[in-house]
């Protein structure tokens, strides 16, 4: 398997919330600058711990920090802000002052609760284009948001060229309202105009309608660079360059979602990798029947661990069969603590590129 | 009064958490309790894949009110569907309704639009609990919601006020004003918070109840601190080696410890301790749950 052999510049980690992608696109990030890779691992959200670890302030918001890490390439970190990477679109783009001031001012824009197709997700996806494009790193490692949102997040620059071709935008576009915020059309069709505006006013509201026509407007000049970016965008995803790294809990409760999220990747085009089960609780040999303590609410360590072991060893038995043979899938153990400064995370790196190459014999010798 | 008996008196409960802590199986065990207390209760699951009636034992929702005990009721919501309801009720004709559902600027505003799938879930709780659900509905005494994960757990209690800042007149303007003022009531609205006790989850829950005092001047109820490893015998001499159950066994419930006190510090309000079982999904598990459940919080 060569994931972190620096075949596939940019690598990024999927799967939902809570399974540990944070940790694990931190621990291929360290692993590659350490093989001599220039390496940037760009996060939503890490933990406290593993901020500190990797130096990332709030100023990572804004640009890559160098992590101190001592290896043949650089390490940086940056954290991935939606919103903010708008903002700054916006104050990049807008033509003048006037209308900076009204995209940034308006209502609907400043409550937009990211989904309006597509678009904060794009945002951090055109952060990732930037990096990705301009060569400063021969390895870029990209942790996506929490559940399926990584879904919408990587639709987002299909979604947003749909919206853009599906005419909505003409129509928003359209000069809706007089300069007294009336609808123009009410007053050009008489009696009927002034009912279809007291229809509208009373389902939606005129005041939302105004504030959703001024935002595509003062939004509108941006639109157009857009189409094709989006487009670039989109192939950057699919190339075969990119490889996806899907991780996952482990317990039989979660292969539905792993197949299901393995499955839409591969038919939306992406390069599925390996198929990371995280934090397997190991086997252990308990001679008998493990010490249980009687009480239902108070299990002992051996009746819950012993039991976790096998549950989860069930779990991976069941998600390979149910893969095609060709599916890598590896698993790494529930490790004592979690990983957070780097020499752990370097060892969970190395751990996964030793799983990698059991599997990869594994195969080669079955087949 | 105990806080059990104070959020059983609640008309709408929402238990939100980051992913993965286990929100939903909480959910499924208040909703047993209260049911057991007596108070005809509906547990909303909002997620595209079903979990909730595979721990009740119950068929699968498809969207339908399904019974699961005396005086219990599990659903699994789509909100596209309630918005979808929402404009046919108003357009009455069914083909302008078709028209203005395959249009692109309603499919584009009902994904976009701030607040508004939000607005639909709640709104439908709201139908429910005001006897508005249609022919054939149960009548319900509390809607337990099981939240999407936390980010928007807050977006969903905000909703309604931000709603009906931007939309003024008209029957969302109206349902937006009577659901913002559902949620600032104390009596009849809770928010029940979830967690493990790892870092991650335990970083969330605190950022959570600063997002909820900020965003809708609210203090979650209960904190739930979900999936807690046993107690761990005492260390063995040191240089000896351990067995390696026992070492994990240990470093889990460090962990598990380190994090408890932190919330015992940081977090005011009360908190119910829920013990990792081994047991599989379902409803056994659920029924050990919910007596773990009634022993922690007798302690409160």
């Amino acid at each position: 398997m060569e994931l972190i052999s620096g075949k596939h510049p940019l690598i990024i980690v999927v799967g939902s919330g809570g399974v540990g992608k944070t940790t694990l696109a931190a621990s291929l990030g360290v692993v590659s600058a350490r093989e001599g890779r220039d390496t940037l691992v760009m996060t939503f959200d890490p933990s406290m711990r593993l901020k500190q670890t990797l130096g990332v302030g709030e100023e990572a918001r804004l640009r890559e920090m160098p992590v101190a890490f001592d290896a043949p390439g650089k390490l940086h970190a940056s954290l991935l802000d939606a919103r903010l990477t708008f903002d700054r679109l916006i104050e990049r783009y807008a033509p003048d002052e006037e209308s900076r001031r009204r995209v940034l001012g308006n209502r609907f824009y400043q409550h937009l609760s990211g989904t309006l197709g597509g678009i904060l997700e794009y945002m951090a996806v055109e952060r990732l284009f930037e990096v990705a494009s301009d060569g400063r790193y021969g390895q870029v490692v990209l942790d996506t948001p929490p559940t399926r949102q990584a879904l919408d997040f990587l639709e987002a620059p299909k979604r947003i060229v749909g919206f853009l071709d599906s005419g909505a935008l003409r129509v928003a576009l359209k000069p809706w309202f007089d300069d007294e915020g009336r609808l123009k059309a009410a007053s050009k069709w008489g009696i009927l105009g002034r009912r279809a505006e007291r229809f509208l006013d009373e389902v939606v509201g005129m005041d939302l309608l105004r504030d959703m026509a001024e935002f595509f407007q003062a939004f509108g000049p941006l639109y157009e660079g857009f189409r094709d970016r989006a487009l670039e965008v989109g192939e950057l995803l699919r190339s075969k360059q990119t490889l996806f790294v899907l991780v996952t809990g482990p317990g039989e409760e979660r292969i539905p979602d792993t197949l299901f999220f393995a499955r839409k990747l591969e038919e939306a085009g992406y390069n599925l990798g390996p198929i990371v089960v995280n934090r397997v609780h190991p086997m252990f040999l308990v001679e008998g029947t493990p010490p249980a303590s009687g009480d239902p609410c108070r299990p002992t360590g051996w009746e819950l661990l012993t039991w976790a072991g096998q549950r989860d060893r069930r779990g991976l038995v069941e998600l390979a069969k149910l893969l095609s043979r060709e599916q890598p899938l590896v698993d790494l153990p529930l490790l004592p603590d979690e990983p957070t400064d780097l020499p752990s995370l370097e060892a969970m790196g190395r751990q996964l590129e030793g799983r990698l190459a059991e599997w990869e014999r594994y195969v080669s010798r079955s087949s | 009064m105990n806080p059990i008996e104070q959020i059983s008196r609640r008309q709408l409960l929402v238990v939100t958490g980051k992913g993965g802590v286990g929100k939903t199986v909480v959910a499924a065990t208040l909703g047993r309790a209260l049911a057991a207390s007596g108070r005809r209760t509906l547990v909303v699951e909002v997620d595209p894949r079903e979990n909730l009636h595979q721990m009740m034992g119950t068929p699968p929702s498809g969207g339908d009110i399904m019974a699961a005990e005396p005086r219990l009721w599990v659903q699994n919501l789509k909100p596209q569907q309630v918005l979808d309801q929402i404009v046919r009720e108003q357009l009455k004709l069914e083909l302008l309704t078709r028209r203005v559902l395959d249009s692109p600027i309603y499919q584009q505003f009902a994904v976009g639009a701030p607040g508004l799938k939000e607005l639909a879930i709640l709104g439908h709780t709201y139908r429910l609990l005001h006897g508005l659900g249609g022919p054939g509905t149960p009548e319900i005494d509390t809607v337990i919601l099981d939240a999407p994960a936390t980010g928007h757990g807050v977006a969903l209690l905000a909703a309604p006020a931000l709603v009906s800042e931007v939309i003024t007149n008209g029957p969302f303007a109206r349902m937006a004003k009577d659901l913002a003022t559902l949620i600032d009531d104390p009596e009849r609205c809770g928010v029940v918070v979830v967690t493990q006790a790892e870092e991650m989850p335990v970083e969330e829950a605190l950022e959570l109840r600063t997002a909820l005092q900020q965003r809708v001047r609210r203090d979650p109820e209960l904190l739930v601190i979900n999936g807690l490893y046993p107690p761990a015998p005492p260390a063995a001499d040191p240089g000896a080696k351990e067995n390696e159950l026992v070492s994990l066994w240990r470093r889990r419930r460090l962990l598990n410890e380190r994090e408890l006190s932190r919330l015992k510090e940081s977090w005011q309000g009360p908190r119910v301790e829920l013990p990792q079982l081994p047991l599989d999904r379902g409803p056994e598990l659920l029924g050990i749950l919910g007596r773990c459940f009634a022993e922690s919080a007798r302690g409160l």
